[in-house]
């Protein structure tokens, strides 16, 4: 068992120890946890037997599917959504500009992590789904454009040239989360990181809304509207499409192969609490274009 | 002399969480925080309400929201009111603020 936030390690199944990591972190005042705690468990401090008993309750698991589609709903798409999900709420160029750059960067290591599951199985039918995810996210296929160049189509709709993108850096916030999908991907075991990496995928699951889901990914009248330029249109319709069979048809596969719950809960949790800080790189992107262009 | 206070009275002043136990003196208040970034999201909205009100003092601010929704949030001064919304990054930086009428 790992710390979602520092990944510190623990005996398996043992939530006392994880408590008194969170209260010893708690004690010590350190922001990322109590955050993870206020967000996660409780916002009122706890004895330990009380946090460890909320700790397993938060843990328990008779379906990886749904516990992953359960937790991502409560942290990106349910009653207290993301920041980014609000905002896409309304159609926001500036949102979808700084999207454009963070993003391009994400899909760069995407591949990498996909290429990490192949190397790490023998298992055909996840080689496949991961051939397949890259051949639709990186190279395109039976016609249609690969999503990395939607998304790079989207940014020239905005007047932002490919060049700009390839010759900028991440983010910090983008950084750190790539730099911790790198380190998950020397670790994992193939079914740990597919947890990791497809879960993110839900982020624009259209049928998540029969889950529980209170937020579309996007407001859907931006694809009607005269105002949205038609690149944009085009990339967000695509990557509603294919997230949607990706991310089930993955949680599909987890679920078959799925030899250590716990292992694939602390990937999921891992990879969800660095993605949660990409997507605000993705905001403050575009507030430093539109800096820029005042 | 006046003394800064917020509705949240069981915890932390900006998210009323009750873990950690971070002091900062804002406004000659040592006030408790759950962590530096709360103190420092704190710190950064009473300086922008004092800078786009022109008051040297506040008296109270009742906070009402989260990280995810923003807060909507009115401060008091001598009697006075400004009302306003603001949101900020997991780090503590503002995203938005505005005034609201």
């Amino acid at each position: 068992m790992e710390c979602p936030v520092c990944i510190e390690t623990f005996k398996h199944g043992d939530f006392n120890e994880i408590s008194e990591h969170f209260t010893l972190m708690s004690n010590d005042n350190d922001s990322e946890h109590i955050s993870w705690l206020n967000n996660n468990i409780s916002k009122t401090k706890l004895e330990k037997n009380e946090l460890s008993k909320l700790f397993k309750r938060f843990y328990s698991c008779n379906d990886i599917k749904l516990w992953i589609i359960n937790k991502f709903i409560e942290q990106f798409r349910g009653e207290r959504p993301h920041p980014f999900i609000l905002m896409m709420q309304d159609y926001n160029p500036r949102i979808l500009k700084g999207y454009s750059f963070e993003h391009y960067f994400f899909l760069k290591q995407w591949v990498r992590s996909c290429s990490s599951i192949i190397a790490s199985t023998d298992i055909d039918e996840i080689q496949n789904y991961e051939i397949e995810n890259i051949l639709s996210e990186y190279y395109g296929h039976d016609n249609i454009k690969p999503h990395i160049e939607l998304l790079l189509e989207m940014a020239e709709s905005y007047d932002i040239k490919r060049e700009d993108i390839y010759n900028s850096r991440p983010l910090p916030k983008t950084e750190m989360a790539i730099k911790r999908w790198q380190v998950m991907s020397k670790a994992k075991t193939a079914v740990e990181m597919m947890a990791a990496m497809h879960s993110l995928e839900l982020i624009a699951n259209n049928d998540l809304r029969s889950y529980g889901a209170k937020y579309d990914y996007f407001n859907l009248k931006m694809l009607e509207s005269s105002d949205v330029p038609d690149a944009v249109k085009s990339f967000l319709m695509e990557g509603y499409k294919a997230d949607s069979h990706h991310s089930i048809d993955a949680l599909d596969i987890i679920n078959k192969y799925n030899s250590d719950i716990e292992g694939i809960q602390d990937s999921y949790l891992e990879s969800a609490f660095v993605f949660s800080k990409y997507l605000e790189a993705r905001i403050e992107r575009g507030e430093i274009i539109e800096d820029k262009q005042q | 002399m006046r003394l800064l206070k917020t509705n949240n009275n069981d915890g932390c002043a900006l998210c009323n969480a009750t873990w950690g136990e971070y002091y900062r003196e804002i406004d000659n208040e040592k006030m408790l925080f759950c962590c530096n970034i709360c103190a420092d999201i704190f710190e950064n909205m009473v300086n922008e309400v004092k800078k786009r009100t022109g008051w040297e003092k506040i008296d109270y601010i009742e906070l009402h929201g989260n990280y995810s929704s923003g807060r909507n949030c009115t401060a008091f001064s001598n009697g006075k009111r400004f009302s306003y919304y603001f949101r900020t990054y997991s780090d503590g930086k503002i995203m938005e603020f505005k005034n609201i009428d």
